[in-house]
């Protein structure tokens, strides 16, 4: 019973420690100017990400903790995309701090950043037991941040709806940890993954236990990840939440759980992929899981006529798409899988940032209001339609190249391995899924530009909206143009995330 | 002795009664204590398991999520006070502005 | 019937009947005390299981804690069952709803009874433990070596906790409006402190 202390190497989680100070900072700073309208700690709050950020480049890979927490590619990439989610909310946040939030500022940021910890110290986890924790540090600070207009009667309710499926999926999962537990009788994933070989190896089948285990955790994740059928809450929750709030929730909550998953999913239940396993594949499930959100997702949207409400089903679908990547289950499609991320961090946080900007000039968020807006300002409007554009996926834009990367992977992974003409059929939803997409997204941009009337409205976006709105389209036209380094960049998770032969 | 799969079955039990009151409670704060009760029983089975394959790991896995259990409680409760101060109800059917 | 099994069963169903009484009360306070009770039937499960000190803190923790902070939140909302908070859906997918449910409770347990654990001789326990097995020491010496990095995780949560149960429960707050500066207090109605 005894275990060495573990080497603490403080160094490597430098970037996590400061932002948790950092929030500690902003409440106190906030408590002790009493006077300020909001703007001072929004800046103090981008500053401090700043500085995580750059603390993330000069600290490197490593381990610290025993191997509690490791550092490598994968978990760097996860924490670019989420310090990049946590900076474009904060940004796009400064308007609603001027009009509704009126107490409580420094908690809001504080709060987020706080999210934004545990979504790092997630992404670093190796073991069961971290990885719950930092998904629950994830969602605890969400769970009050939807609800933050408490005077709100839509944003309270879809703090406790939140709540509740949160609540509800993360029993979910912790059952279906304590399942994987007892087969494998770790929680360290790298054990797991060598007491599933042996098992399989002593007894073959590992049986019915292990399929309900897989599909608790599957459900707990899917519910994070809004996939069907576990997304019902997802359009309630960002239609009613703050929308610097639902845009962080759409980027950094669905990374979050994309980084669980994979770390389960991929890098700890990998051996159950192996092809001597094939009977026990979960790729299938997840392949099905995939075409739901794809479909619904996009469906839904075409009806909608509340734009967050729209965005909501939009990223369901995205969520689809990224799955896709998973079921690919290579190299290439764990690259896939980053680079949609990475793109999809800056079309949709760019989209929500001009919703965000809309709605504190007008209080609506209808896509009938956006009637005409191209005619007073043109420049907004064109912004907007870039990242809608991208978000369908058309093609100068990064959002193309990220659904080309992902049908891809599945199509080669397909044209090696035996029967898998179902991920063909997969492919050719997705193509026709996409379809529908254009659709509604076209539709908002109809409204813009095309609509008779002169809109009453001309857009001022605050300076740091304007920072976030320029941030994206460069984005979304840089790395749409020149992905290199972003592929790159995402190539380097696959090396992480240990394939077995 | 009492065979470990008896133990799962209790939990098993409890955690699909927990799921049941989550499906069919019309009361936020019964609601909650259901969601309670699911971690319980995962608790239930992470103990068992400890005790079948005879190491102590899952004690600290149980000692971990009751804490989360805390802190969720904590929160949700935080929000019950919100809803009804904001709603005058705690019946989930009365939240429905948003469509669910 | 050894003793041991008669400790067992007679737990067991405590625990299943407390559970059960707790879901289909009205009454939020009786469900708290029907909850309370599963929960010590539990902690004796977890007792006879080897593992005193978690069963102890079950009970601290949980019925001492946790669900007088549930008390707490009932006595201060002050319900006193003036509403309506029975299940008025149809009594078709009222029906389905419980179906649904039985189908689920029946098939885990269909699926856990005749899995892996209870396969022949693999089902009974050890009689001997691991020395320490359970105790406190072995715990803390869990938590603080192998599981300290998700132990120092928790501190940061509870933080986290304690600031967004604190901004959503705070109430009669003071609104200003930033442009005219002037002041106006927000009062609530909160019947149920009156």
């Amino acid at each position: 019973m005894d275990f060495p202390f573990p080497e603490y190497n403080l160094q490597y989680m430098l970037p996590e420690i400061f932002l948790f100070v950092w929030a500690l900072v902003v409440i106190s700073f906030d408590l002790l100017s009493k006077r300020n309208n909001g703007s001072t700690t929004g800046y103090l709050t981008l500053f401090g990400i700043a500085i995580a950020g750059l603390l993330l480049g000069l600290v490197g890979n490593g381990k610290g903790f025993g191997k509690m927490f490791i550092n490598d590619n994968v978990a760097v990439f996860f924490k670019v995309i989420f310090l990049g989610a946590a900076f474009m909310a904060v940004g796009s946040s400064f308007g609603v701090m001027q009009k509704k939030i009126v107490n409580h500022r420094g908690e809001f940021y504080a709060l987020l950043l706080m999210s934004t910890t545990g979504m790092m110290f997630l992404s670093s986890s190796q073991e069961l037991l971290s990885i719950y924790l930092g998904l629950e540090l994830t969602t605890i600070p969400l769970f009050a941040m939807a609800a933050f207009y408490k005077d709100d009667k839509l944003s309270v309710e879809s703090g406790i709806k939140y709540f509740i499926i949160g609540a509800f999926s993360s029993a979910l999962m912790v059952y279906g940890m304590s399942f994987l537990y007892g087969l494998t009788g770790s929680t360290d994933l790298a054990q797991m993954k060598v007491a599933f070989f042996k098992t399989h190896l002593q007894f073959g089948d590992m049986g019915i236990v292990m399929i309900l285990a897989l599909i608790m955790l599957a459900a707990g994740i899917g519910f994070k990840l809004a996939l069907p059928p576990f997304h019902q809450w997802a359009p309630d929750v960002y239609e009613g939440a703050p929308t610097p709030v639902a845009a962080f929730l759409s980027v950094g909550s669905k990374g979050a759980g994309l980084i669980a998953f994979a770390k389960i999913f991929v890098d700890g239940l990998y051996a159950y992929h192996s092809p001597d396993m094939a009977p026990n594949d979960w790729g299938m499930l997840i392949g099905i899981l995939a075409i739901a959100a794809m479909v619904l997702g996009n469906v839904l949207a075409i009806r909608q006529t509340n734009i967050k409400r729209m965005l909501a089903y939009s990223s369901i679908a995205q969520a689809g798409y990224i799955m896709i990547g998973m079921v690919a289950l290579s190299a290439s499609g764990i690259a896939s899988v980053g680079f949609y991320l990475f793109i999809y961090l800056f079309a949709n946080m760019g989209a929500f940032a001009a919703v965000a900007v809309f709605e504190d000039m007008t209080g609506s968020c209808q896509i009938k209001s956006y009637a005409g807006l191209a005619r007073t300002s043109p420049f907004f409007s064109a912004v907007m339609a870039v990242f809608l554009l991208s978000l369908a996926g058309i093609p100068p834009l990064a959002g193309f190249l990220a659904k080309y990367y992902v049908f891809a992977s599945v199509v080669d992974v397909a044209q090696r391995s035996a029967d898998s003409s179902w991920m063909y059929w997969m492919v050719g939803i997705g193509l026709l899924t996409t379809v529908f997409a254009l659709f509604y997204y076209a539709n908002v941009i109809k409204v813009m530009f095309f609509s008779p009337e002169t809109s009453p409205y001309k857009v001022e976006a605050p300076l740091p909206a304007k920072a976030v709105l320029a941030i994206g389209v460069i984005g979304v036209l840089l790395f749409g143009l020149y992905p290199e380094p972003i592929l790159q960049f995402a190539t380097g998770i696959s090396s992480s995330l240990h394939f077995m032969p | 002795m009492v065979p470990i799969s008896a133990y799962l079955i209790v939990a098993v039990v409890l955690f699909g009664i927990g799921t049941m009151g989550v499906l069919i409670s019309r009361n936020i704060i019964v609601l909650f204590m259901c969601v309670e009760l699911m971690l319980n029983a995962a608790n239930l089975a992470l103990i068992a398991f400890s005790r079948s394959l005879n190491i102590m790991d899952g004690h600290a896995f149980v000692f971990l999520v009751l804490t989360v259990a805390a802190a969720e409680a904590a929160v949700g409760l935080a929000m019950v006070i919100t809803i009804y101060n904001n709603r005058e109800s705690i019946n989930i059917d009365r939240f429905n502005i948003l469509k669910w | 019937m050894t003793l041991d099994m008669f400790i067992f069963v007679f737990s067991a169903i405590v625990a299943v009947f407390g559970a059960t009484m707790m879901i289909s009360q009205r009454n939020p306070v009786a469900a708290v005390l029907y909850l309370i009770v599963s929960l010590v039937a539990q902690a004796v499960l977890y007792v006879q299981l080897g593992s005193v000190f978690m069963g102890a803190v079950l009970i601290i923790v949980y019925a001492g804690a946790i669900l007088v902070l549930f008390v707490f939140v009932i006595m201060m909302l002050n319900l006193r069952g003036k509403e309506d908070l029975g299940d008025n859906s149809p009594p078709i997918s009222r029906a389905t709803k419980y179906i649904i449910s039985m189908l689920m409770v029946a098939e885990f347990v269909f699926i856990v009874h005749g899995s892996v654990f209870s396969g022949p001789g693999g089902g009974m326990l050890e009689a001997e433990t691991v020395a320490g097995f359970g105790s406190v020491e072995g715990i803390a010496k869990l938590l603080f070596t192998r599981y300290l990095y998700p132990f120092e995780l928790t501190s940061i949560l509870l933080l986290s906790a304690v600031v967004g149960a604190v901004v959503m429960a705070k109430r009669r707050e003071i609104h200003e409006q930033s442009d005219s500066g002037s002041v106006s207090i927000d009062n609530d109605s909160n019947e149920g402190v009156k």
